[in-house]
């Protein structure tokens, strides 16, 4: 099979992910968690799983569910396990926040939430690590961007592993010493973990294929790319395993980290220097406003290794480490997942509706499918809040960001209100584009016509 | 790479034999610079002025003349096959059959006007016909009208592959005097930007911000 079809869950995790986005915005804006409330704060932490968990896995999870039969050309390896995953998922993380506001005070019960959000969690997780993995496995060689994916998917494995660990000590299921050493210790490489290795390697090697995809640009097969993905992974593997090395040896985790912080900037300088190359190559002289936006995210993805290495030079790292994570996962990967969405949901919306029809009767583009002018304004005031935000947090100017955040809300529903209108095909003024045979779409779910 | 040279029984013929396979098990005679859009090595060859015929066997090439003479020549093809072994590129785009020798004007006729309407498939990403962007290979027609495409998409694996394929055939299939069509999908080679015609490449060169 030489073409990979629709991935039916692909919109619900979408949807899902949105709306716990806007729902961490909408904290923020609050003065919920940091920086009202310290960095390890109950509240705070509540706060980073619902952007990590809730938003962003669950976008990566539902992009990677389309995109990975398309980066190996084959299909998924199971079509039915995608929901029971989102629902594990999303039951999970309602554990885990509920786990959290426990924590916090804010309700209490004869028995803590933890246990069953850790289940849930590795199920809903374990489901699509498995999903993925069989597909990947049937594949050799792999193709590179695939191989950022399953380096993405192990440091996964690491982060839920981690993760597990943390929230069945703060249920006080365990009494491990080794495990309770890991649950006082190892924040640092669960944060590495989820944000660097599974979050930003699956961005960036998606990336690579879909911005050569998009802007016509021949595709990056040779040296560097390849030398990005060792760098990166030689980089997470010193980090997280190095750092689980040393905690066993009841050292300092410092090693670790600065030896993968240094790797980590060799390949992110060689990663952008690659992506430079894609937008100077494109055959696509203008640009459209998914791979316009994508560069926001890539400068505040260079932006925040600027500042890591500015805080580490001014030895401030530890005390700003919160601005420093704000700006990775609202400027570069909240960004970057915000920008492909525009465009992801207008293809598959296309190939679900007139895909069947295509060479029978005209059919309007993709492009057709959104309204660019409408949601250029609102992209632009995201990245300049969120920049704002950013430099409230270094400021420690809290009203500041919380203003700056209510904007970042502002500005997120504009655009969910753009890619509901792009995914019901509101923009499509024109009768002679609804052809027989073509019907609205479903919100939610990609019900794919045979063709 | 050294490439052999053997004189024939022909005067304005050279046989080429570059040491490796050409094409396998079999020979093709190519006598247009249009019949030779199906090989990059040919395509090349006959880019060479004074270039009359060329005829891809199993192990060699043999190029024939019709001006100019071998001493010009002689290098400037030696060049340009080194350039196309070298270069990693095929010898032929497709593993289709190629009855180009059988046919005859009418096939002619039919496989331009199934060209002409496989424009009207457009590849939904990058919103221009399949035609023009490159991404049609081959449109072969037999004597009974049966139709054979052969394209490719810009993605292996993308999602609109079947889509696209599905599209050809029924555009294909609404040409008058058309028998079966047949899509075939191949990603030897793989579509580069390089296949496209030179109105798509200036379009998306010249696209301009607003542009619906």
């Amino acid at each position: 099979m030489l073409g990979t079809t629709l991935s039916r869950w692909t919109m619900s995790y979408f949807a899902a992910a949105l709306c716990f986005l806007i729902g961490a915005e909408a904290l923020m804006a609050a003065g919920y968690g940091f920086p009202s409330a310290p960095l390890r704060a109950p509240e705070t932490l509540l706060l980073v799983h619902l952007v990590a968990i809730g938003w962003l896995s669950l976008l990566v999870c539902g992009a990677l569910l389309q995109f990975v039969p398309v980066i190996v050309a084959r299909p998924l390896h199971n079509d039915t396990l995608p929901l029971p995953a989102l629902l594990f998922l999303i039951a999970g993380l309602a554990g885990l926040l509920g786990g959290f506001l426990q924590l916090a005070g804010t309700f209490t019960a004869n028995f803590s939430l933890f246990p069953f959000a850790t289940a849930a969690l590795a199920t809903g997780f374990g489901l699509i690590l498995y999903n993925l993995g069989r597909t990947l496995a049937a594949v050799r060689p792999l193709p590179l961007a695939a191989r950022f994916v399953g380096v993405a998917l192990i440091s996964l494995v690491a982060t839920v592993a981690l993760g597990g660990t943390f929230a069945l000590s703060l249920g006080l299921t365990i009494s491990n010493p080794l495990a309770l050493k890991i649950a006082s210790s190892a924040l640092p490489l669960h944060v590495v973990a989820g944000v660097g290795g599974w979050l930003t390697f699956a961005a960036m090697g998606v990336s690579y294929r879909l911005l050569a995809m998009f802007m016509l640009a021949p595709e990056l097969e040779g040296g560097r790319p390849h030398m990005v993905l060792w760098l990166g992974t030689i980089a997470l593997a010193v980090t997280i395993l190095g750092g689980l090395a040393l905690l066993i040896a009841d050292a300092s985790l410092s090693p670790a980290l600065l030896a993968g912080g240094i790797l980590s900037l060799a390949a992110l300088g060689l990663y952008g220097a690659d992506v430079l190359y894609l937008y100077r190559a494109r055959t696509r002289r203008i640009i459209e406003l998914n791979s316009e936006m994508t560069a926001f995210a890539l400068v505040s993805f260079a932006a925040a290794a600027i500042l890591a290495l500015a805080l580490a030079g001014l030895q401030r790292f530890s005390g700003q480490i919160g601005a420093l994570t704000f700006l990775v996962l609202f400027g570069w990967l909240t960004g970057l997942g915000l920008a492909k969405l525009y465009k992801i949901i207008a293809f598959l919306t296309w190939l679900e509706c007139y895909g069947p029809v295509l060479g029978k009767t005209s059919t309007p583009r993709v492009q057709d499918l959104v309204a660019e002018g409408r949601a250029r304004g609102w992209f632009f005031l995201y990245y300049a809040a969120t920049w704002v935000a950013t430099a409230a947090l270094l400021a420690s100017f809290v009203l500041l960001f919380r203003l700056a955040a209510a904007a970042m809300m502002l500005a997120t529903v504009a655009i969910i209100i753009q890619l509901i209108r792009t995914r019901l095909l509101l923009n499509i003024h024109d009768l002679a584009a609804f052809p027989a045979g073509v019907h609205r779409p479903h919100l939610l779910v990609c019900v794919p016509e045979s063709s | 790479m050294f490439i052999l040279t053997e004189e024939t029984t022909d005067p304005n013929s050279l046989r080429f034999l570059p040491g490796q396979p050409v094409l396998r098990n079999r020979t093709l005679e190519i006598r247009t610079r249009k019949e030779a859009a199906i090989s990059p090595l040919a395509d090349r060859l006959f880019q060479i002025q004074g270039i009359s015929t060329v005829v891809l066997g199993p192990d060699h090439v043999t190029v024939t003349k019709h001006e100019s003479d071998w001493q010009h020549l002689k290098p400037v093809i030696l060049g340009a096959i080194m350039d196309h072994f070298v270069s990693g590129a095929p010898v032929l785009r497709t593993a289709a059959p190629l009855p180009i020798a059988s046919a005859g004007r009418s096939t002619d006729v039919l496989t331009g006007e199934i060209r002409e309407a496989l424009r009207r498939v457009i590849d939904p990403e990058l919103g221009y016909n399949i035609v023009d962007l490159g991404l049609v290979y081959d449109v072969v027609a037999a004597d009974n009208g049966d139709v054979v495409v052969t394209m490719t998409t810009t993605t292996p694996g993308c999602p609109a592959t079947n889509y696209l394929s599905e599209g050809a055939r029924a555009c294909a299939a609404s040409v008058g005097g058309t028998g079966n069509v047949e899509v075939r999908l191949t990603y030897e080679p793989k579509w580069s930007i390089e296949l496209m015609s030179d109105d798509a490449r200036n379009h998306f060169a010249a696209q301009r911000r607003g542009r619906r």
